[in-house]
């Protein structure tokens, strides 16, 4: 099933080769200067002779139009079992649309993405059925209370009414909702709501999840708790693919990244090459074109009565 | 500051109309609509001029103090979705008396505004028989346009203010049912007066009484001056500049209020258990339908348009039996018509109703067919003992229960041709509605004729499909009682067709266009 990835990214063909296992996501921030760019090779020499892991999430040429602006741009992306996998890139730059033609919440204008091996817009079912889903800023179905939406997630899914409550117990305790389950999701907080959709997208046990903004508004606290609930996931053979606006944070959990700039690829692979001895954050502004220099606002140091 | 209101209010309209032809053209048909509103008026008015000062005295006032009403109670009832609430600008720091006023100035740039405006303007040729009624009119015109304007934006403040929680806005929809029905009799007795012989004594009489109020005071002031009453004219014109004072102290003071005071806050109750998911399978269909019963009672969308099931019969039967039709045969007129509402009004756009939440069943690989029959099933569950007990009902007072068949048929055909034509129409095409948790009456961003025009449409369609089970009950009537039967299986044949048909089709639309089905509620 493993056959050899074809070449990406161009900007770093070295990028590919080292699909580490996931448990050593996290480096502490002391090893950062050792952590040498070069060093990479040393590394693939040696997980070249591991196997490689399956193949769960692969995007070919996957590009959206709107009307005249390209939105995305022939992506090409491979996401294997395991992976923490963060997307990043500034406002705008097609991380949603991206993410929502990895779901089959809109349809590309050119490419493929299968999951698990299954198309996601000619066989939805199975594609479907092994991916959790959290999108940004849609709606969800919020006149239900927290225990009714994630039944209502949990059923849609094909599971049996038995294993949700279960299921819905064990999500509760561990993302602290448990006080909040009666009460309308549209009197929820902002960080709430994200929980307990956060909660809905895993009832299934999918093996991909693919979340858009999962930390955004959410406290510090339930961030730590989440984080720690999808390390254990990707610990145990489940695959995370999330963007995000927080470089910290991303730098933090995951071990793969890739920067989407106007809607294309400019760096991917794992989190070190894509680093480059670097933070996270300074190798992302310099890719996404540099600090501006905020010059001319000096009228901002002079206060008005 | 004024200035920058007005050109804020432009830009607001100009962008209305960057939008995709087809709402464009419901745009343009609206303000047409609109102006050809204003136009039959002026016309009216310029032909008033000609004729004997106490009649036009009469029509003149009575129709300006309806008017006049309107403007203050239709955005209390029915909350307006409003562009410049002066909430929006409280972090900007103007001074109060600059911003509502150029607020006031800014909402003369409406179609209501722009009609009126036209009106009182009209009203100056009516009145134009003499200086001093010509000098009132112009007087009064400018008046008329401040009543309206100020009194419009003073009730759509206190609407946004009173009612800005989220329960008291669920609220607002069922109160404005109520004042509905309160209003009913009124417009019944209204309608049931002999117009041709009557009428005018009828509108003198309304006029005599409402031109000593605000309301119709504004408009009496120069009718009164051509009648030769000078000194009650003084007194009316009195009259209507105090009361633009007070609105004009009661909109700066609402608009102080409204710059310091935030958003009230609802108190948050618990719901224990998983209410009507517990009582249905646990499939995806039998979710969505316990689901679809959640925001019935929930959502109050769902809940106005459940409201008005029982009271939109009240119309045609009120109006038949004026015209003179026997009680016993309106008996047969209600049910039918709820049914049919029923149908209608939960299911044909329901898609749009969830707006984006609709993700949800595209990321869960809910086919189309469990998304329509799950949508179906709680009309089914209402609207088919509605239709048996309802034809049981209507027979009994009917009293030949040999067309029962035929009652029950038709009955029965209704509920599930508008079932199946609902679930169709509600993913081909779908219209903006108002956002959950807005004020079910607020007007979507971009409401357009198209949708009246689907709306009519399949109306039609579905009586069309009806018409072969009243021609056999027609004959049942009239001939042999067994064409009754006939009728019911007609009905049943017909309406189980559309019923499977439609939601056949349905489903298999929502299978192939659901993305694009997300994306129209996005954008939206």
């Amino acid at each position: 099933m493993d056959n050899e990835p074809q070449p990406r990214s161009p900007q770093k063909p070295a990028a590919r080769q080292n699909a580490r296992p996931s448990a050593t996501a996290r480096k502490p921030t002391g090893q950062r200067k050792s952590a040498a760019p070069r060093k990479a090779t040393s590394v693939s020499a040696k997980s070249a002779t591991k196997i490689e892991s399956e193949l769960i999430l692969s995007i070919v040429g996957l590009t959206k139009r709107f009307g005249d602006t390209v939105a995305v741009n022939a992506i090409d992306l491979d996401v294997r079992a395991g992976w923490f996998f963060g997307i990043v890139g500034p406002n705008g730059a097609g991380k949603t649309t991206t993410l929502s033609m990895i779901t089959g919440l809109l349809r590309p204008t050119f490419g493929t993405v299968s999951v698990h091996g299954a198309d996601v817009w000619s066989n939805p079912e199975v594609a479907k059925r092994n991916m959790g889903v959290l999108p940004d800023r849609l709606r969800l179905f919020d006149r239900l209370t927290g225990s009714q939406l994630l039944y209502y997630s949990g059923v849609l899914r094909g599971l049996t009414p038995d294993v949700v409550r279960e299921r819905t117990a064990d999500l509760a305790a561990a993302f602290g909702l448990d006080d909040a389950l009666g009460r309308l999701v549209t009197d929820y907080s902002a960080g709430m709501t994200k929980k307990v959709a956060l909660a809905a997208s895993m009832i299934h046990s999918p093996r991909l999840l693919v979340l858009d903004e999962p930390f955004e508004s959410v406290d510090p606290v339930s961030a730590a708790n989440v984080t720690e609930i999808l390390k254990k996931y990707a610990a145990s053979g489940g695959t995370v693919v999330l963007s995000s606006h927080s470089m910290d944070l991303v730098q933090r959990i995951c071990d793969h990244v890739a920067v989407i700039v106007n809607g294309e690829i400019l760096a991917n692979g794992t989190m070190d090459e894509v680093r480059a001895g670097e933070s996270l954050e300074d190798r992302f502004v310099e890719l996404a074109g540099g600090r501006r220099a905020a010059e001319g606002m000096e009228w901002l140091h002079s206060f008005s009565g | 500051m004024v200035a920058q209101l007005l050109r804020l209010k432009l830009q607001l309209l100009a962008n209305a109309f960057r939008r995709r032809p087809l709402q464009l053209v419901g745009m343009l048909l609206s303000l047409l609509y609109g102006m050809g509103f204003a136009l039959v008026i002026v016309v009216g008015l310029v032909l008033l001029r000609g004729v004997d000062p106490m009649i036009a005295r009469s029509i003149v006032v009575s129709c300006g103090s309806g008017a006049v009403l309107g403007f203050f109670l239709l955005p209390l009832a029915f909350g307006v979705d409003d562009t410049v609430d002066a909430r929006k600008f409280a972090v900007l720091g103007i001074a109060t008396t600059k911003l509502s006023a150029g607020l006031l100035v800014a909402a003369l740039l409406s179609v209501p505004s722009l009609v009126i405006t036209t009106v009182a303007l009209t009203q100056i040729v009516t009145w134009s028989r003499g200086v001093l009624p010509t000098v009132l009119a112009i007087l009064s015109g400018g008046l008329i346009v401040a009543t309206c304007v100020i009194g419009a934006r003073v009730s759509t403040a206190i609407a946004a203010f009173l009612l800005s929680s989220r329960r008291a806005r669920d609220t607002t929809g069922i109160i404005s049912v109520i004042l509905v029905v309160a209003l009913a009799p009124a417009f019944i007795y209204l309608a049931s007066v002999d117009w041709s012989f009557n009428g005018l004594n009828v509108l003198a009489r309304i006029a005599n009484a409402a031109s000593w109020t605000p309301l119709g005071a504004v408009w009496a002031a120069p009718a009164d001056a051509a009648v030769g009453s000078v000194g009650t004219a003084w007194l009316k014109l009195l009259i209507a500049i105090a009361f633009v004072g007070l609105l004009w102290l009661g909109w700066r003071a609402l608009t102080a209020k409204m710059l310091v005071t935030p958003q009230r806050q609802a108190v948050v109750k618990t719901i224990t258990g998983l209410g009507w998911f517990g009582r249905f399978r646990g499939t995806p269909t039998g979710a969505i339908a316990a689901r679809s019963l959640i925001y019935w009672s929930r959502d109050a969308r769902y809940r106005v348009s459940l409201i008005i099931v029982p009271i939109v019969p009240i119309l045609p039967v009120v109006a038949l039996a004026i015209a003179g039709v026997h009680t016993t045969l309106l008996a047969l007129v209600p049910v039918p018509i709820m049914l049919l509402f029923l149908a209608w009004s939960t299911l044909h756009n329901d898609v749009a109703y969830d707006d984006t939440a609709v993700w949800l069943h595209l990321a869960s690989g809910t086919t189309g067919r469990q998304d329509r029959w799950g949508r179906a099933i709680p009309v089914l569950l209402v609207g088919l003992p509605l239709a048996i007990v309802g034809s049981l009902v209507s027979t009994q007072i009917w009293g030949n229960w040999q067309w029962f068949p035929s009652i029950f048929g038709l009955n029965v055909c209704i509920l599930f041709t508008g079932i199946g034509l609902s679930s169709l129409i509600s993913v081909r095409f779908p219209y903006p509605v108002v956002k959950p948790g807005d004020s079910p009456f607020a007007q979507p961003q971009a409401s357009g004729t198209a949708s009246s025009l689907i709306q009519s449409l399949s109306f039609f369609a579905l009586l069309l499909l009806a018409v072969p089970v009243i021609g056999l009950a027609a004959l049942g009537a009239l001939g042999d009682p067994l064409w009754h039967v006939a009728a019911l299986g007609a009905g049943l044949a017909i309406g189980l067709a559309g019923l499977f048909g439609g939601v056949g089709w349905g489903g298999r639309v929502f299978d192939r266009r659901a993305p694009e089905l997300l994306e129209f509620t996005a954008r939206n």
